[in-house]
């Protein structure tokens, strides 16, 4: 018998209903369709609109060249908006991540006081932020809130700290703290859930005191969970958005913006919607980079 | 040795306990707001309410506009839910099952979607999903979300579902079992923790999604819980006793559920986290 | 009920040859048992006949029909796993009847053809669980019974025992044994145990690195092997292949000498240093140091002579197999 043959007959069994071909050509493209409609050709789309004058209506004819880039890169709310994206950044990484590492440590052993201290911690995950902007701002009302509480407590004057152009973000960043610490918390634990007994036995035989131990067996021991939680920071910051539109709607005078409810504020709701759409472009490189870097560090920590 | 050990062990003690003052006190108050008076919550946020007044609640709960929020929330979120486990559970299936030329390119180009964020292409999603004419659906909610959804669910599933043994399926196939067959004979009934996983973790990012439902519901009608409570909110802006029992009835159902589910939710961030 | 050929069957996995032209004829009713060395080709053969991989070229037949590329399920075959391949979220009884489902025979029949199988296998207090709750052999049975009731004309099996402990492989040998004469159809057994080649089979295929060393019945392997690798992989302890000056002596490049056929006196041809003896109770296993390297004798009587003191061994010319030095045998 000729190869030839062979071959197709080969292939004509495969292409057969339930064969492996038209498996394949019947449940995958939903998913292909789905995410390209709605994943990439969108961002194809933003790249697209970025280059346009455009209100959202009709098809974009007024090109613009770079100007919405330029426009953007000298517009002073825009910068507040990328200082306070890299404040939450380093809020992040140098009080949510260290808080949540200290709690983890203290209570990654299996007993039922520590399971109730973790799902207390990680309540605020869950709640959803909008729930979370609204509870918040109820706490820092100076009227009628917990900040008026304390100033009547402390004979004050009450101080309306979403109000305040100086202390606003601030406060923001104290619940994006309280919102997300617990996420980062429970990560950790299953990573210090997996450092082998042994090891930690080995150092205490060696002498190793708790915090001797801590830092040279557990912390080492989780570093590809450290890395993965800073990844999901960086990420998190970049998208803060939900918590903020509750909590002051990017004022007061626009210094709380983030780069997406500055998005959402001048690109959207002014239907600006080629500006808007180079906000995202920025974005979205932004996300490209913090990705490349994020697999080569997780590279180069796997070839070690 | 023995005193500092109970130092070591005070100390903790104190550092969880400011760190439980710090995440519970602000959903105490919230709950207890909602039975007090207007007075009564300025002269004393933290205490417990004077007078217990369950008239908000029940003003809220007879309101068929609250029950509407409810429902659309649900619908959307297990909408999302089915959704996201048939068509990237198809997929991951696939993936996991059959070789073929352009498997791995077309892996990469899914995973793509654990990179981005949501935001970074709203305005074009509005707009793809305006020209589509879904604007005012379930379905522009769903769709998108699932988008966005299916390259952590299939790194999920594809994981899963190739640690069942390969010799089961030969043996199904050498009966006659096809593989579109196997798929919901075999590896959906056996992959029910997976699927908890991924199904939790959808039903909690839609519930509690904003952002998009922002966009593309404008008709109140449709209008999810977070858009609802934010309307409701700016309707009675000085009555904060009022909103406060409004959040406290969304909330408390949910945290019972998702602290029920917790495990789950874990599961998904861990298992995605350590394998993304 | 069917014979199989196999005709100058290839597979390649891209540029690896696992199967090199491979011919085999398998009798109706016999019970075949393919063995060799792991990676020897020889679950990759008993795949192709299944119809789970497809042959790069040659072809197989089923009775009178071309099967090489019809579905494992149009074969008219069945097939036990290794690891049995229970489906565990049904009952033993929604397990066997998968098949015939799908193949959609009438319930009444189905419900026959169970109660057969469950009869013949001792499986009818079982019908009701999920494998969880089974003991390694009744798995086995439950896997065995899933073949049977599609009453195929060929059964496959992939070291189906090597799961077990020793005693349930002794046990579950005998039964398998038992129902081959009970069912005479066609048996084709992969494994690489000898033991159960030689208990098991009508005829024996021994591969080695993708080609058939030789084919025959477990006393022709073993009385009159074909090529040195089939002395040797027969027969345990195996054989002892001599060169040198024993090799001339018998004229061939090599001689090969069961350790049965050894015997150890003063008479003997060649000089040796006793190095170790394993008492076995019936018998012992003696290892000596010989100019040809570890020569190893069997035999029922102990030896009473020091370790590392020197003794001499023979054997008679007749039961000397010869060897050429293309490793095949020479008349």
């Amino acid at each position: 018998m000729a190869s030839g043959t062979l071959r197709s007959q080969g292939w004509a069994r495969k292409l057969r209903l339930g064969g492996p071909s038209s498996t394949v050509l019947i449940m995958l493209p939903p998913a292909l369709i789905l995410f390209t409609l709605f994943v990439i050709l969108p961002l194809i789309d933003a790249a697209y609109y970025s280059l346009y004058d455009w209100n959202g209506y009709g098809t974009p004819t007024d090109y613009v060249g770079t100007e919405n880039f330029t426009k953007a890169a000298n517009h002073s709310v825009f910068h507040r908006a990328i200082l306070n994206t890299l404040i939450g950044l380093g809020v992040a990484i140098l009080i949510q991540m260290p808080l949540a590492l200290a709690l983890a440590i203290a209570i990654y052993k299996n007993s039922w006081v520590n399971t109730v201290f973790r799902l207390v911690f990680f309540v605020p995950f869950i709640l959803a932020e909008v729930a979370t902007g609204l509870i918040w701002s109820f706490v820092f009302d100076g009227n009628t809130g917990l900040a008026a509480g304390l100033a009547n407590i402390m004979g004050t004057e009450p101080f309306f700290v979403l109000a305040s152009r100086d202390y606003a973000f601030y406060a923001i960043m104290a619940v994006v703290v309280w919102k997300y610490f617990g996420f980062h918390m429970m990560i950790y634990i299953a990573a210090l859930q997996s450092v082998p007994d042994e090891q930690i036995e080995a150092a205490k035989i060696e002498g190793a005191k708790r915090g001797q131990i801590i830092w040279h067996v557990l912390i080492p021991g989780i570093k590809p969970a450290l890395m993965v939680s800073g990844f999901f920071a960086v990420i998190g910051s970049l998208q803060l958005f939900d918590v903020i539109l509750p909590l002051t709607g990017g004022g007061p005078s626009n210094t709380t913006h983030t780069v997406v409810s500055y998005l959402y504020s001048f690109g959207l709701l002014r239907l600006n919607y080629g500006f808007g759409s180079a906000v995202g472009v920025m974005l979205f490189v932004a996300a490209v980079v913090v990705a490349v870097v994020y697999q080569r560090q997780m590279n180069k920590g796997a070839a070690q | 040795m023995k005193t500092s050990h109970f130092l070591a062990g005070l100390g903790k003690t104190a550092f969880l306990s400011v760190a439980s003052i710090f995440v519970l006190v602000p959903m105490a108050v919230t709950v207890l707001g909602g039975f007090k008076s207007n007075g009564d919550l300025r002269e004393n946020p933290f205490g417990l309410p004077q007078v217990w007044d369950f008239s908000f609640f029940s003003d809220i709960l007879s309101q068929p506009s609250f029950w509407a929020y409810l429902g659309n929330s649900l619908v959307i979120s297990l909408g999302s839910v089915v959704m996201t486990i048939i068509v990237a559970g198809a997929a991951a299936y696939v993936f996991a099952q059959i070789r073929f030329f352009g498997s791995r390119m077309l892996q990469s180009y899914l995973l793509l979607g654990l990179v981005f964020p949501f935001a970074t292409a709203i305005l074009p999603l509005f707009i793809k999903v305006r020209d589509l004419g879904l604007l005012d659906t379930y379905w522009a909610v769903i769709l998108p979300q699932t988008a966005f959804g299916t390259a952590l669910a299939i790194l999920l599933f594809k994981t899963f579902f190739e640690q069942l043994p390969r010799e089961m399926f030969e043996a199904a196939y050498v009966e006659g079992c096809g593989y579109i067959r196997f798929f919901w004979q075999f590896t959906l009934p056996l992959s029910t923790p997976i699927i908890a996983t991924v199904g939790t973790f959808v039903f909690v990012n839609s519930w509690n999604n904003f952002l998009l439902p922002l966009i593309v519901l404008n008709d109140r009608d449709l209008y999810t819980w977070p858009l609802g409570i934010m309307q409701f909110r700016g309707e009675y802006v000085t009555e904060w006793n009022r909103t406060l029992a409004f959040i406290t009835l969304t909330i408390v159902p949910a945290v019972v559920f998702f602290l029920a589910a917790q495990k789950y939710i874990v599961a998904g961030l861990t298992g995605g986290a350590v394998k993304g | 009920m069917a014979k199989v050929e196999i005709k100058s069957l290839v597979k390649s996995f891209g540029t690896v040859s696992v199967i090199k032209g491979i011919n085999i004829d398998i009798p109706d009713g016999s019970f075949t048992v393919l063995v060799g060395p792991s990676g020897c080709g020889k679950s990759t053969l008993l795949r192709q006949i299944a119809g789970l991989d497809m042959p790069t070229s040659g072809s197989i037949m089923i009775g009178d029909r071309d099967v090489t590329f019809e579905e494992p399920s149009d074969r008219g075959i069945s097939m036990v796993f290794q690891s049995y391949a229970l489906f565990p979220h049904m009952t033993v009884r929604q397990n066997v009847e998968f098949g015939m489902k799908l193949a959609k025979v009438p319930a009444e029949e189905r419900a026959k053809r169970v109660a057969n199988a469950a009869a013949v296998l001792h499986l009818e207090p079982l019908l009701d669980r999920k494998p969880a709750a089974l003991s390694g052999g009744q798995r086995q049975r439950v896997a065995i019974g899933r073949s049977i009731v599609r009453n195929p004309q060929v059964f496959l099996f992939d070291e189906p025992l090597s799961n077990l402990d020793a005693a349930l492989r002794t046990q579950m040998r005998v039964e398998l044994a038992a129902l081959h004469k009970k069912l005479k159809a066609t048996m084709i057994y992969v494994t690489h145990d000898q033991v159960e080649a030689m208990t098991l089979a009508d005829q024996i295929v021994v591969l080695n690195a993708g080609h058939v060393e030789q084919i025959g019945s477990p006393s022709e392997l073993y009385e009159r092997p074909q090529t040195e690798f089939v002395a040797t992989f027969i027969g345990s302890p195996k054989m002892n292949l001599l060169k040198g000056r024993a090799a001339e002596a018998g004229k061939a490049a090599t001689i090969g000498v069961r350790p049965e056929q050894i015997s150890i006196g003063p008479d003997g041809m060649w000089e040796a240093k006793l190095a170790f003896v394993e008492y076995l109770g019936n018998e012992n296993i003696i290892y000596l140091d010989s100019e040809f390297g570890q020569v190893i004798a069997r035999a029922a009587a102990a030896v009473d002579t020091p370790f590392g003191s020197t003794v001499r061994f023979g054997y008679s010319p007749q039961n000397v197999h010869r060897f050429g030095a293309d490793g095949q045998r020479v008349a």
